[in-house]
């Protein structure tokens, strides 16, 4: 095993009864490196992510994580509260739909401090001002930070869960199709927004997409699912200029040209 | 009269002592001792139909009668006032189905059963304070699954009953919350004080009386232990305040008890008095020694 490493799975498996959701899935992930995990509707990516998340349990396999003091966790062994602190802490979680990850009837400056909250804050200004400061990161103006999440736009509750989780300065964040359900200018400046903040914190981030052109933009290197298997991995560029597997080779010649 | 008092001795025969049966009351008491070897956590019972509406306190009246013994000395007050309707019906019942002597005095009483107030007056040891609860759950508006709430209970997960205080600043400048005010129990659990005010809050620390919890809709008991810590929630720059209102009673001219305002003229004019009927008793009759 690497010592650098920061976060490692092997061999995972889940299965739900007969059917497969992922099967034997190994994936290692370096300290500020982006990875996409791309495929069809279907394939076992968001099971993937869930499984290494944490949020569900794995059948076969093991998960890594190296903390933040170097010891180096195993998340199908560790307890519950361990789980969920490290969850809150080390971890963040971007769901594809703002209002899985958002409390909707709750400020956008107490989305934001809910998790300052959750592992201690408790200096309303000192817990307000970073709210404000993250407000600026993901471009919504400050002015809006005791408006409800259902008064945003889809992009803006997007941007503003993706400043919910990366308030507590998480080393590694898991996104579920991000830009799913976004039009395609909003999409663009979310994306750069995720590229510039993930480069600038020196964030890991897991990305699971069905779309080429995010994780051409935003990952290191990729890997191709089908049917719960990897069927190819590599650098990003590598497997997208010169796919090998049959299946990728059509999923990047079904993407449209403009 | 004869007839009478043959009629009450009948109906002392149809209910076992304090209504409930042996077993129920059993039951009860078991929940009771779990929850105050784990203060302020919510234990389950399995809360009986009472004969009288959910929301009049049947959780409250279920502690009571396990807890009753024949030579209790019962109170019964409702937002600290005696002589009020629901207070006057559960002190009725008990009358009848327990035949225990019932006073208006705090500081008689060996058990007090309320609704919304803490008593002014000090308790003390060996005197039980059972609340009525209608949601035991501090959590629920803020989280609405069960399995979710319990879960952060277990885990100390208190993050987000702070996120209310937040919204309470960031909404009204301070924190709103006026009853019911989250408290963090034993230094462990949060627990819900009942929609008591908060200017009771700082009375359930260290109280040297037992303070029982029911709900009999939720089906839940919970309790604080005598002389337990207990801390409202607050934030660094935001302290906890209790506060009532800035007058005197117009009654017996306390100015440290919790008021009540009553509009009393068509025009608006409003008094405030004692929300605390028997406190206000006394300090009028104090007050009436001094001038003598």
């Amino acid at each position: 095993m690497k010592q650098n490493f920061l976060f490692q799975a092997s061999n995972i498996s889940k299965y739900y009864g007969q059917n497969i959701g992922c099967k034997n899935v190994s994936l290692d992930i370096n300290p500020g490196e982006v990875l996409g995990i791309v495929g069809e509707s279907g394939s076992g990516k968001s099971t993937l992510l869930n499984c290494i998340y944490g949020n569900l349990e794995v059948d076969e396999g093991d998960i890594f994580l190296n903390d933040k003091s170097k010891t180096i966790l195993n998340f199908t062994k560790i307890s519950e509260p361990k789980l969920r602190l490290i969850q809150r802490s080390d971890l963040a979680f971007v769901h594809q739909n703002p209002r899985d990850g958002l409390r909707m009837n709750i400020s956008a400056g107490g989305n934001i401090g809910e998790r300052l909250m959750a592992i201690g804050h408790r200096n309303y200004g000192e817990i307000r001002e970073i709210a404000a400061n993250w407000l600026e990161k993901v471009e919504i103006d400050v002015n809006r930070i005791d408006d409800k999440p259902s008064t945003f736009s889809g992009g803006m509750q997007q941007r503003l869960q993706i400043a919910r989780n990366l308030v507590t300065r998480p080393r590694l964040i898991f996104m579920d199709e991000p830009t799913g359900g976004l039009d395609v200018s909003v999409q663009a400046k979310i994306l750069d927004l995720l590229r510039n903040l993930v480069r600038e914190l020196g964030i890991a981030a897991v990305i699971v997409t069905h779309d080429l052109a995010v994780v051409r933009l935003l990952a290191d290197r990729i890997i191709v699912m089908q049917n719960g298997n990897v069927i190819e991995a590599g650098l990003c560029d590598q497997v997208l200029d010169d796919p090998q597997h049959k299946y990728s080779q059509l999923l990047v010649s079904s993407v449209l040209q403009v | 009269m004869n007839e009478m008092s043959k009629n009450e001795n009948l109906d002392i025969q149809i209910y076992n002592f304090a209504y409930l049966d042996e077993n129920t009351k059993r039951m009860i008491r078991r929940a009771l001792l779990k929850a105050l070897c784990i203060p302020g956590y919510q234990v389950p019972f399995s809360s009986r139909e009472m004969p009288m509406p959910y929301g009049w306190g049947t959780g409250g009246i279920q502690v009571t009668s396990a807890c009753l013994i024949p030579k209790d000395i019962l109170k019964v007050i409702d937002q600290g006032a005696d002589d009020t309707t629901n207070a006057v019906s559960i002190r009725k019942f008990f009358q009848k189905t327990a035949n225990v002597a019932v006073t208006e005095k705090t500081s008689d009483a060996s058990l007090i059963q309320t609704r919304h107030r803490i008593p002014e007056t000090k308790l003390k040891e060996k005197q039980i304070l059972v609340y009525q609860v209608p949601i035991p759950e501090p959590l629920r508006f803020l989280e609405p699954r069960e399995t979710e709430t319990r879960k952060m209970h277990a885990l100390s997960e208190y993050g987000l009953m702070y996120v209310k205080l937040y919204e309470d600043i960031a909404k009204h400048g301070h924190i709103e919350t006026a009853y019911a005010y989250p408290i963090k129990t034993n230094g462990n659990y949060v627990t819900d004080p009942s929609p008591i005010p908060k200017f009771d809050n700082p009375k359930m620390n260290n109280s040297p009386a037992i303070q029982l919890f029911g709900a009999g809709r939720e089906q839940r008991i919970y309790a604080i232990p005598p002389y337990t810590n207990v801390k409202s929630l607050d934030f660094e720059d935001y302290p906890f305040e209790a506060m009532k209102a800035n007058f005197k009673c117009s009654i017996c001219g306390s100015s440290d008890s919790y008021l009540d305002e009553i509009i009393v003229s068509d025009d608006g004019k409003r008094s405030y008095i004692c929300s605390d009927t028997d406190y206000c008793k006394e300090q009028t009759k104090l007050n009436s020694k001094k001038e003598d």
